[in-house]
């Protein structure tokens, strides 16, 4: 584990007239998950779009391996190591599970390579591997999740960006989806940049974490330390300390501290 | 101790305010008397509805039990309810007391045991709670009355009634009792104690100012006589009512002018409540007065070239036609020509995107400005003038008449008072609006009026016209280890009129050399290290980043040159936590408390020497 192996200065993003993302500035280690923590229209997804070139920055520095990636086109930024795992999964819903994931591989022409990785992907994804031949359309959610993860992984990234793995599961499926994410990065030292709005999750199985509101970065910490704070306590993970009248209702104000 | 005596002051033949209220509510009647935004639409209330509602509320705490004299606490933000229960309280003999909504439930316990409150009214559950946390510790309190209901339909408390409760109680009363209403306002002297406002405690706790009937009718008599008011006016209502400056404001002055008052949805829609609503009248702390200026040099700073080459020709005409106004000269025809042009097509553009193109005057006052900032707004084509006083001389003790100001002073006593400068060169007031006295502390009490004179704790001068210009608090003066007398607010203004700092504490008091804590703007600062690729995370982080220290450093530069060698500010450390009004740190007017600070701060400031 040597140093960052991305470092975002300064980045602001625009969406047309809105600026998105107001000066963001955060580093990922590598072999490690790193959390990105925000509410809704907080600048969460935008921070990733941003990362794999689907989106421009209007200014500042992204630097992935060393190297100066923002403006660079997705495509590239892909074949550099990069892969994003979109928001709501994005499956090919018409092409078979292995075709979904061999799309994973498009850039790649090391043979052997991935046909090792795709048995590394059956081994943690062992569901996938029985439905090898079904539309990947007609998989569950979970499934549908998982399968994106190994499509990820087929491009053998440096670097992972998840978009909100646990978006529309059931509880079982996104522990067995965390699960995996954590086993990834401690068996193959895959480095995540993880978004999340399960607070609970993501502090749990991430290293440091950063939340974010209204585009700009508010509090940044080990994850250990922001479950301890009592503005995420209750603004993240809905916990609050009784009050006199047993149930509290209304809700303090954010301190940041 | 002899106590002077004064004459009742006597308008519309009414001499307290409780009669006065009752004779505009019938005067008025249909006239809109407030506004409030509930659900994103501006409701009217008549004056009508706000004596009813009053009337209600009044005759609903006698039906509890309530006697003359005994104090009714209001813990709640500002709003329609604050107001009713404000003249209820005085129509049925109560006294008002109010409690900042960002005081915690052990403050609230001093406020209310202290001014042995009998009826407290509080905002919603939020604030109810506070009070729940803590009722075993105030067994004196009849009853709580609850202002809005939300989140609170399966509570039932013996002690605790909802504001509809106490109207409906009021009604029944009223019918047996038609007559009480009015008798009971009948019963209203001039010299009873009318409301206590706590002053908040720097050194021991707080202090309850007794404030009379006479005090705020002289009061409201001599601010139309300064400013002349007008029915029409259009006021925002947005600083605590606890607040001596802003009860003068959003509750007494209206009934004098007749004019409207307009309740802000809440702290963080300021700016567009003003824009939607265009205010005749403003009165803020400067801390308002130099957000406002902050965002317009943020946002020349985003114009074009052209842009911001209109925005420097237009400021600079407007600021030799000021000076001319600061001189007490007239303007020449040609400048003043010219200067009409630029605001036509300039300045009143600008004023219109702030919301302040209606504006008649604006005042500033309850904390010291800077000059600089006072001149910007002239020149913008504002009246603005600063005024000073304190809650024990009823908010205004001088103003700077308009048209007639000296820059830099606090202005003339206002008519009907005397103001003096003791040996010490403390500031002494003497007149109708000087206090009773506080509350329960006669030793307190004696030590601040001597001989009718209030002792203001303030010093400064007072030249030969009759301005007053103030120094400092008189505890606040600086003694070098040198032995030079330094005035820190006049170096911690300049530093304020920096767009990158929001407030600053000068330390040095028995030091070799001055030193500064600073707490900078988060918005502007933050577009600084934006602008010039600074990398910060957070907050804390953003202080700690060279650049902006190097910044703050810059702006603390500047200041010193304005000042002589022994006022030379030699270090600085940034405050790097985002301070709010329920810190320790900050008056709930949002100045740094001076010794808090130097207390909170010791091992930073230790770090300076």
């Amino acid at each position: 584990m040597s140093g960052n192996i991305l470092t975002l200065r300064n980045v602001e993003t625009y969406y047309g007239p809105i600026l998105a993302i107001k000066g963001i500035s955060l580093d990922v280690p590598a072999g490690r998950i790193v959390t990105v923590l925000g509410a809704n229209g907080a600048g969460k997804t935008t921070i990733l779009k941003t990362l794999c070139g689907a989106m421009d920055p209007q200014k500042g520095k992204i630097s992935f391996l060393g190297k100066e990636i923002q403006k660079t086109d997705p495509d590239k930024v892909a074949r550099m190591g990069i892969a994003h795992v979109p928001e709501g999964r994005e499956v090919f819903p018409l092409l078979t599970v292995q075709e979904n994931l061999m799309m994973g591989a498009y850039g790649r022409k090391d043979k052997q390579g991935i046909k090792n990785d795709l048995d590394l992907v059956y081994t943690y994804f062992p569901i996938l591997k029985e439905r090898i031949k079904q539309k990947a359309g007609y998989l569950s959610g979970g499934q549908q999740q998982m399968l994106v993860l190994g499509r990820a992984l087929m491009s053998r990234p440096r670097l992972m960006l998840l978009d909100e793995p646990s978006l529309g599961l059931s509880p079982l499926f996104v522990q067995d989806i965390f699960e995996i994410i954590r086993r990834l990065n401690q068996e193959q030292q895959m480095t995540m940049l993880l978004v999340e709005q399960n607070a609970n999750m993501a502090l749990k199985h991430g290293d440091y974490g950063y939340v974010l509101e209204n585009g700009r970065i508010v509090m940044e910490d080990t994850c250990q330390n922001l479950m301890a704070s009592e503005d995420i306590r209750e603004f993240y993970m809905g916990i609050k300390d009784e009050g006199v009248r047993g149930k509290r209702r209304w809700k303090k104000r954010k301190t940041w501290r | 101790m002899s106590k002077p005596v004064y004459e009742p002051v006597v308008i519309e033949g009414c001499d307290t305010i409780i009669k006065l209220f009752r004779y505009r509510v019938r005067q008025l009647g249909k006239k809109v008397a407030m506004r409030e935004k509930n659900f994103g639409i501006w409701e009217s209330f008549t004056w009508e509805e706000y004596g009813k509602k009053a009337r209600e509320i009044g005759m609903g705490l006698i039906s509890l039990g309530l006697k003359r004299g005994d104090v009714c606490s209001i813990l709640s933000e500002n709003n329609k309810e604050w107001l009713y229960t404000d003249m209820g309280i005085l129509g049925s003999g109560g006294v008002t007391s109010g409690v900042y909504t960002t005081d915690s439930s052990n403050q609230l316990q001093y406020l209310v045991s202290d001014s042995n409150t009998r009826f407290l009214f509080v905002e919603n559950e939020e604030q109810l709670d506070k009070y729940l946390e803590v009722r075993d510790k105030l067994p004196d309190v009849k009853k709580v009355i609850v202002f809005n209901p939300e989140g609170l339909h399966e509570f039932q408390d013996d002690n605790v009634i909802m504001i509809e409760d106490l109207y409906d109680l009021g009604r029944a009363y009223e019918k047996e009792h038609p007559e009480c209403w009015d008798r009971e306002i009948d019963k209203s002297d001039p010299e009873d104690l009318m409301i206590l406002i706590y002053t908040s405690g720097t050194t021991g706790p707080p202090k309850g100012a007794m404030i009379s009937h006479r005090n705020c009718m002289f009061q409201i008599e001599t601010f139309d006589k300064v400013t002349e008011l007008s029915d029409r006016d259009e006021q925002l209502s947005f600083l605590p009512l606890c607040h001596i400056l802003e009860r003068l404001v959003t509750i007494l002055i209206p009934l004098k002018s007749c004019g409207t008052i307009n309740f802000v949805e809440g702290s963080d829609t300021v700016p567009e409540n003003i824009r939607e609503l265009s205010p005749t009248i403003f009165i803020a702390v400067p801390r308002i007065w130099e957000k406002f200026y902050s965002a317009i040099q943020l946002q020349v700073k985003d114009a074009t070239r052209f842009g911001k080459w209109f925005y420097h020709l237009a400021v600079g005409i407007g600021e030799k036609a000021a000076d001319y106004k600061i001189r007490r000269e007239s303007i020449p025809v040609g400048l003043s020509m010219i200067y009409w042009v630029t605001k036509k097509l300039i300045l009143n553009n600008i004023l219109r995107m702030m919301g302040l193109d209606r504006l008649r005057w604006a005042a500033t006052g309850a904390a010291p400005i800077s000059p600089d900032l006072i001149r910007w707004y002239l020149a913008m084509g504002v009246e603005m003038f600063e005024a000073y006083g304190q809650t024990e001389c009823t908010a205004v003790a001088s103003t700077n008449p308009i048209g007639d100001a000296k820059l830099g002073t606090v202005g003339k006593a206002i008519p009907g008072t005397e103001m003096q400068t003791s040996e010490e060169g403390e500031i002494l007031i003497k007149g109708p609006s000087v206090f009773l006295g506080y509350y329960n502390q006669p030793e307190k009490t004696k030590e601040t009026v001597v001989d009718g004179w209030l002792h203001t704790g303030d010093v400064g001068i007072r030249d030969e016209e009759g301005y007053i210009t103030i120094t400092d608090r008189l505890k606040d003066i600086i003694i070098t280890a040198g032995g030079k007398n330094i005035s820190p607010s006049e170096i911690e203004n300049q530093l304020k009129f920096s767009p990158y700092i929001t407030d600053a504490v000068v330390i040095g008091d028995r030091k070799k050399y001055l030193t500064c804590l600073i707490m900078i703007d988060q918005e502007n600062v933050e577009k600084y290290a934006q602008d010039h690729n600074i990398p910060y995370t957070n907050f804390a982080s953003l202080c700690k980043a060279e650049e902006v220290v190097d910044l703050i450093w810059g702006e603390t530069v500047k200041v010193n040159k304005k000042f002589a060698r022994v006022e030379q500010i030699k270090k600085i450390r940034l405050i790097d936590q985002l301070l709010t009004a329920e810190d320790d740190e900050l008056t709930p007017t949002m100045k740094l408390k001076r010794k808090f600070v130097n207390k909170k701060y010791e091992e930073l400031i230790a770090s300076m020497y």
